[in-house]
């Protein structure tokens, strides 16, 4: 396993933004069975380091692919481009409008009456807007607009932090 | 040391050849070894046909140690020198062990390292060592009911173990001169046992529930395609069977109206009557309960217990598990109706409130055919058999992860998050760090376990010194630290200046460890307070952001303020200043930001005068060809 192959190569994928995550899944289950280091226990010292090398690579690998915002990032590094560069901070005002609302309603659902209902109602919004943006970006980037697609994976970024917000704030409420 | 069979890389041992291991589960009470024999996977018992070893391990003046039974029966009439439940002090400092040291009949020494030594009559002895004599039993015993020399063992943790419990583990196996094959998290460890991967509809997700004495562990896991993958691992590592037997004492208690002030012999008999009720009434209805052995002069009457007040009294308890396995679902995002297998594991899992509970709150019924006693140590053997290579074909493949997040500290003592848990090991993460003062040639790694976000609510791993970081500008070096997790779920961290090249690695090795209550606090306390850690974080930001200003402007007025400024303007600045140290060492991060923007106004000017001057400086006396 050459681990300083792209990560598309080491699953013999092409380098696209859609992907069968299942597949992705049996695939790294596959390779997982053939590198673990569980399979050289009894090897020498040197083999067993490598496997941790090796799987480190993998894990590394599926972490990223199996993400839509990662693999998005992940696809426009290696077209040289650093779309989460502290530089560039430039985006649309509208987005940044709705995101200054979005961010307000979330800070206020622990006052609702009912805050899990507000919370499913939220979650299933930037559900939706997130997978306009990954349909955007995949878009896009089959087209090689990658200005279009960077701004795509940018947005993607602000509703991915929301939704992790919300989970946190859902795991407090619930519990 | 026993010699190990060495193969070749790529020669693996003929069919016949079959390797000796087994898979060991160490435990607080007592210990057990298994093997697969015959295809099929066994506890070993001893001459006597016991399979349980108690871990218990009695130090004699002039002889070898005794371990087991015949060390457990001198646990009163020498109990300076008989060591109990040493799984608890694994991993852990002397400090911890001074805090919840008080019960246990040992004198304890601190080691250089930290580590708490006992003193007994054949010499100090470390938790590592007690382990390792426990280990050496259990070895022994493998060896002669398999007749041959082990090639190694798997060896079981709990799957809340930090990084300091497990390598006090593995050091204890080196120290019995057995060879870890994989340090395997005890419930991953009791799914294995139950051989999900063999039927295709136990394919899916499994949720393994692990209710001890002490301990609450939840693991959900997918089974797929010969592939055993941890999802997410959680609990409650202060949550048990014993809180029942407390919560029935307690009520009892009441009742009576006992004083809440009991010496030790009383306590101990409000237990060991709630512990009897308990189970007496997994079998009937209704029992008494009897004071008349009452360890005191006064005379209480007896008392009635129904099962559904019993019930009523424990319900809060297993309240609490199962609000921690919902959360565990929620972080390995899979919903109730995902999970098609349920293990139970666990002695306190053998109550009929937490079967009906646990069965109730999944929605069928549960896996607790195997004893919850050895479902550990079997799962273990099963996967010690595959790792000695003695299965061919498309064997069984764990996959496990992190159970606690690992941090760096960073400025204003907060943790910076390097790899969050739940993460699938083996691991690397890399985090680039800078320097925070013009010059400064060293840095401290402190490296961090657990979930909040402060230092002072995480637990200290390990601290080293990146040194010789060649003099630069403040934020002009760039320390690469990288964080590597390896199989067992150990850790090695090492640190590198990307300029210069100066490198620095340390294996994790600490004398210290998180205490069970500790990752159970800090677990909960990391749910409870994140607004607390929200608004703790904004002011640690705002008042290193202060301290930054506050010494690039001491500096800098040092250097040239009277030369550059006139009084008045140095004045001005030097008020902002103070306004600023005094509000930076308040509470309210508002203020703080507020100030740090007028203060930066004050000094601009002057840092546009500080620039000139010194592109002035630079040019003067020099001609045009010499730049």
């Amino acid at each position: 396993m050459n681990i300083t192959q792209d990560y598309f190569s080491c699953y013999g994928l092409p380098c696209s933004f859609t992907l069968d995550l299942v597949a992705l899944r049996k695939l790294h289950h596959r390779l997982q069975h053939h590198h673990h280091p569980d399979r050289f226990v009894s090897e020498s010292d040197a083999q067993q380091r490598r496997a941790v090398q090796v799987t480190t690579y993998l894990n590394q690998a599926y972490a990223t692919l199996s993400e839509p915002l990662k693999r998005g990032i992940y696809l426009l590094q290696l077209e040289g481009m650093d779309p989460l560069a502290p530089t560039n901070t430039q985006m649309p005002m509208d987005f940044l409008l709705q995101q200054i609302e979005l961010r307000e309603s979330l800070d206020e659902i622990h006052l609702a009456q009912d805050p899990e209902a507000k919370i499913d109602v939220m979650s299933a919004l930037l559900k939706h807007q997130a997978s306009q943006l990954e349909d955007e970006f995949a878009q896009a980037y089959q087209a090689s607009d990658l200005a279009v697609a960077e701004t795509a994976v940018r947005k993607l970024q602000f509703i991915v932090k929301l939704q992790q917000q919300l989970d946190a704030l859902e795991g407090v409420l619930l519990d | 040391m026993a010699l190990l069979q060495i193969a070749e890389p790529g020669q693996s041992a003929k069919p016949h050849q079959r390797k000796l291991a087994v898979g060991i589960d160490l435990g607080t009470t007592h210990s057990l070894v298994a093997s697969v024999r015959s295809g099929q996977a066994v506890t070993l018992p001893n001459t006597r046909g016991e399979h349980l070893l108690p871990s218990v391990v009695r130090y004699l003046a002039d002889d070898a140690p005794q371990v087991g039974v015949n060390a457990q029966a001198h646990l009163v009439d020498d109990a300076a020198n008989t060591v109990m439940s040493v799984k608890r002090l694994m991993g852990r400092g002397i400090e911890d062990v001074k805090r919840f040291g008080e019960n246990m009949p040992y004198l304890f020494e601190a080691c250089d390292q930290g580590m708490p030594l006992i003193s007994t009559v054949s010499g100090l002895k470390s938790p590592v060592q007690v382990s390792a004599d426990i280990l050496r039993a259990l070895v022994q015993r493998g060896q002669s009911s398999l007749g041959g020399e082990l090639v190694g063992a798997v060896i079981t943790v709990p799957a809340y173990f930090d990084d300091a419990q497990r390598q006090a583990t593995k050091d204890a196996a080196q120290l019995a001169g057995i060879q870890v094959l994989r340090l395997l998290n005890e419930p991953t460890a009791a799914a294995v046992a139950y051989g999900l991967e063999q039927n295709q509809q136990d394919q899916g997700t499994v949720a393994v529930f692990d209710l001890g004495g002490g301990t609450f562990d939840i693991s959900i896991l997918r089974m797929e395609q010969g592939v055993f993958e941890v999802l997410a691992t959680g609990g409650d590592s202060a949550l048990g069977g014993d809180d029942f037997d407390h919560a029935l004492a307690e009520w009892m208690r009441q009742e009576r109206q006992i004083p809440s002030q009991l010496d030790l012999a009383q306590q101990r008999f409000l237990l060991r009557l709630a512990r009897s009720a308990k189970e007496l009434l997994s079998d009937v209805e209704t029992t008494e309960l009897c004071f008349e052995a009452w360890p005191g002069d006064e005379v209480y009457a007896k008392l009635m217990l129904t099962r559904e007040q019993m019930n009523q009294l424990l319900n809060p308890i297993v309240d609490k598990a199962i609000r921690a396995t919902k959360r565990t679902l929620r972080d390995a995002k899979m919903a109730v109706g995902d999970v098609s297998r349920v293990v139970m594991v666990g002695g306190s899992t053998r109550s009929l409130l937490v079967q009906e509970r646990v069965s109730d709150f999944f929605g069928q019924t549960l896996l607790n055919d195997i004893d919850p006693d050895k479902v550990v140590a079997l799962g273990a053997a099963r996967q010690a058999d595959v790792l000695a290579g003695n299965q061919t074909g498309d064997e069984l493949l764990l996959l496990d992860v992190l159970p606690l997040s690992l941090g760096l500290e960073t400025m204003g003592a907060l943790v910076e998050r390097v790899i969050d848990r739940n993460t699938p090991i083996p691991v690397a993460r890399a985090q680039e760090f800078t320097t925070y003062q013009d010059g400064q040639t060293a840095m401290a790694i402190h490296v961090l376990q657990g979930e909040r976000e402060l230092v002072q609510d995480c637990r200290s791993l390990s601290r080293f010194e990146l040194r010789g970081i060649p003099p630069m500008a403040a934020g002009a070096a760039k320390i690469r630290v990288t964080f590597q997790v390896d199989a067992d779920g150990l850790l090695e961290v090492s640190a590198r200046e990307l300029t210069s090249g100066v490198a620095a690695s340390v294996q994790v090795k600490p004398s210290f460890g998180l205490s069970d209550v500790q990752i159970a606090d800090m677990i909960k306390a990391s749910w409870t307070n994140v607004e607390d850690d929200r608004s703790a974080r904004s002011l640690r930001e705002q008042q290193v952001e202060a301290d930054r200003l506050i010494e690039a402007v001491t500096v800098a007025l040092a250097e040239d303020g009277e030369r550059l400024l006139t009084l008045k303007e140095l004045q001005a600045i030097e008020n902002q200043m103070a306004q600023l140290v005094s509000v930076r060492n308040g509470q309210d991060h508002h203020a703080i930001a507020k100030q740090i923007e007028i203060m930066a106004k004050a000094s601009d000017a002057y840092a546009a005068m500080r620039m000139d001057d010194s592109i002035k400086r630079a040019l003067a006396g020099k001609a045009v060809d010499q730049l």
